[in-house]
């Protein structure tokens, strides 16, 4: 943790040195050699050896391509490889424990160390400005920079090391960066790195207990009073218990909770409030659709009563005065009965023969008048006494369907020998 | 209410013309507030005599009451809409009139009224007493956000002031709460919580730099700073894991710290005083 930690801040130093690479002079190169330069020093360059005793057998880093004068060559070179120099001035300067060992390594180098004596600095050109090394590393680096930000989660457990591991892969690579581009992807991956180095410091719990947010849901479950079914599927998204949560639940913690808030009461008004606008377009609508609709319904319900009363009244008074008719011939003899078809047929109209039928029709259904066969067979009618029989008696109710047509009209007549009408026209005209 | 105000306004937009010429010269530009400047003392004590008690105690009881009304859904209170909507030409004596509205607040209704932003001045209204446990549920129901706050805060709080958005939801899902679904009660979570909340200043969406993708984190906002009580949040907490809050030692130590003043508007100060936070 420390070690990444101070690779925080060193990262921007490292960044500075890059950008400002093109300002530096040879001066401040051989400032920072002492301990720090591992690559310094060219072989046609005889001052710098003058000035600082730097060992000759450093491989050099530069990419020099014209020099014009040794100084100049050498500033080209300070310039071109100030971006490795420089770093390693960062790198070795600042940084604790992870980069130490490039750095240690670097001093070894520099103190002396024959390892890389026999190489040319023309052979390290070459290698530094290898296009296919370069994306090679830069290729490396954007896969470790993924890596962290796609598996964040991942390393942040405590449980693991992924984070050091990932610093160490860096470690490796950084060992053959040359230039400020695949320095500046180091740049980056060492901030994410710091940046998780900070979260995962943030974690550790230095005393008291953890808190652990699931349990935390679980306890929360059971006060808004889930109900926990005992069955096999358990598992619902999320794997939360399986249970039916109340509608309530979330009241219930709101009620319990609400004493943990200074909230200030919202303000409204006790009757609620009384917006005086609207009503009056909507009434002035309903009215004007209303007046059409009751005048309308006022003028029929006024015909069609007079001319239900016309009918129903024509009607009743008909059937009425046979009723008076019926009744007043069977006063006059109680005891010889009267035959139906003389009593309804009139010999002067087949049209009020029918009538007459209709209308005796309703005295038998009103339980008024009575029709039987006599001995001979022929029907008769006759009133019925008051209290004889009940109008509504379910009992002996019988009905038949009378027909007539003109001819059975006239046969009629001619049976019976009816020469006048037993029941006399109205005076009133009725149509037909 | 609203009426009134309403009239209030035509009234002074005829006027206009007349009145607030001359407050304009004097002040600048009052359109929008950005040039208000804060008057003097002195100039507040001009203004103040020019003026009859009356008029002055009129004017501190509409702004009580619109502060009332602005206050229904909590989202904080501009300064710039107090003077524009109802100080209006009264601005030059402003401090008075927000030092007697404090003044009010407190004494009256037992509430205080908060500057919670010194740069934007913005107030919000809290309440000075405590509730009593049970008591104000007959009198005033809760309302279920009250309860899914309480649990996003309890979750800031324990896990040190910042949790990733992450965990937030993680643990919400297992309440049967998921950010992708409309919830029956509380509709569009992930809205209610990103943009209700943090307007309402209870919670705090800031981004985590340098992260591929986006990712945010949840802190408390000012609002629950002032309003909630930590050590009633931590003892409820302690009831439902049926430990002693003392055990979560760091939380304890946070709870019962002395609490940083706030600027609130009293007699005491003027709404000029800068947050000590």
């Amino acid at each position: 943790m420390l070690a990444t930690l101070t690779l925080a801040g060193n990262v921007e130093v490292k960044l500075g040195q890059i950008c400002s690479n093109k300002k530096k002079t040879k001066r401040k190169q051989q400032n920072g050699k002492t301990t720090k330069i591992l690559k310094e020093g060219r072989k046609p360059k005889p001052e710098r050896i003058e000035e600082g005793g730097l060992p000759t057998n450093q491989p050099t880093t530069q990419n020099t391509k014209t020099p014009v004068s040794k100084m100049k060559r050498a500033n080209r070179g300070g310039d071109e490889s100030g971006t490795g120099t420089h770093r390693q001035n960062g790198v070795s300067g600042g940084k604790g424990g992870a980069r130490g060992a490039v750095a240690e390594r670097g001093d070894a180098a520099t103190g002396g160390d024959d390892d890389e004596a026999g190489c040319s600095p023309a052979d390290m050109q070459d290698e530094d400005n290898d296009p296919a090394r370069r994306r090679e590393i830069r290729s490396k680096y954007r896969d470790l920079i993924n890596s962290v930000q796609q598996n964040r989660e991942d390393m942040l457990s405590p449980t693991n090391n992924k984070l050091t591991d990932v610093l160490e892969e860096a470690n490796k690579l950084f060992a053959e960066v040359r230039q400020a581009r695949e320095a500046a992807l180091d740049a980056q991956l060492l901030v994410l790195a710091t940046d998780l180095g900070k979260e995962k410091a943030s974690q550790l719990h230095a005393e008291g207990s953890a808190f652990d947010p699931a349990a935390f849901a679980e306890h929360l479950l059971s006060f808004m009073g889930l109900n926990r079914l005992e069955e096999e599927d358990e598992d619902v998204e999320g794997g939360a218990s399986g249970g039916y949560l109340p509608q309530d639940a979330w009241q219930r913690v709101a009620n319990r909770t609400q004493c943990c808030f200074r909230t200030a009461p919202s303000f409204h008004y006790m009757m609620g409030s009384f917006l005086v606008e609207l009503p009056p377009p909507r009434q002035r609508v309903e009215r004007q659709r209303k007046v059409p609709g009751k005048e309308a319904k006022r003028i029929m319900p006024t015909q069609l009563k007079r001319m239900e009363e016309s009918h129903q009244e024509a009607t009743e008074k008909e059937v009425e005065r046979i009723l008076g008719y019926l009744r007043s011939y069977f006063f006059d003899d109680p005891t010889s009965p009267i035959s139906y078809y003389e009593f309804v047929i009139d010999p002067t109209s087949f049209s009020r023969s029918v009538e007459n039928i209709f209308h005796t029709s309703f005295l038998v259904r009103d339980g008024l008048a009575k029709m039987y066969l006599d001995n001979h067979k022929l029907p008769c009618i006759a009133p019925v006494e008051e209290g004889e029989v009940e109008a509504g008696g379910a009992t002996n109710r019988q009905q038949c369907v009378i027909s007539i047509s003109p001819k059975s009209w006239k046969e009629l007549i001619e049976a019976f020998d009816i020469t006048e009408p037993l029941i006399q026209a109205p005076s009133t005209q009725h149509t037909e | 209410m609203s009426q009134r105000k309403r009239a209030a306004n035509t009234q002074s937009s005829q006027n206009k013309g007349v009145r607030t010429q001359r407050w304009e010269a004097v002040l600048g530009d009052d359109e929008d507030d950005p040039t208000f400047t804060q008057p003097s003392t002195s100039q507040v004590q001009k203004g103040l005599d020019r003026l009859t008690p009356a008029q002055v105690d009129l004017k501190t009881a509409e702004v009580v009451q619109f502060i009332f009304v602005k206050d229904q859904k909590k989202f904080p209170i501009r300064r710039a809409d107090i003077v524009k909507h109802v100080v209006k030409e009264y601005r030059n004596i402003y401090p008075e009139i927000i030092k007697r509205v404090g003044r009010v607040f407190e004494t009256v209704f037992g509430l205080k009224l908060v500057e919670i932003d010194s740069k934007n001045h913005v107030y919000i209204l809290i309440n000075k007493l405590e509730q009593l446990e049970g008591e104000s549920v007959n009198m005033n129901p809760s309302n279920p956000k009250t309860g899914l706050l309480f649990v996003i805060l309890s979750i800031v709080f324990m896990k040190g002031g910042v949790v990733k958005e992450s965990m937030v939801w993680n643990t919400l899902k297992k309440l049967r709460v998921d950010q992708g679904e409309r919830h029956e009660i509380f509709g569009d979570v992930k809205k209610l919580l990103t943009d209700e909340f943090v307007r309402q200043r209870y919670l705090e969406y800031v981004r985590i730099p340098h992260t591929e993708p986006l990712e945010f984190e949840f802190r408390w906002g000012q609002r629950a700073d002032m309003e909630v009580s930590k050590v009633k949040l931590l003892e409820f907490i302690g009831q439902l894991h049926e430990q002693d809050p003392q055990s979560w030692t760091q939380q304890y130590r946070d709870a019962t710290a002395p609490p940083a003043a706030p600027a609130v508007v009293t007699s005491a100060n003027t709404s000029a005083s800068v947050s000590q936070r």
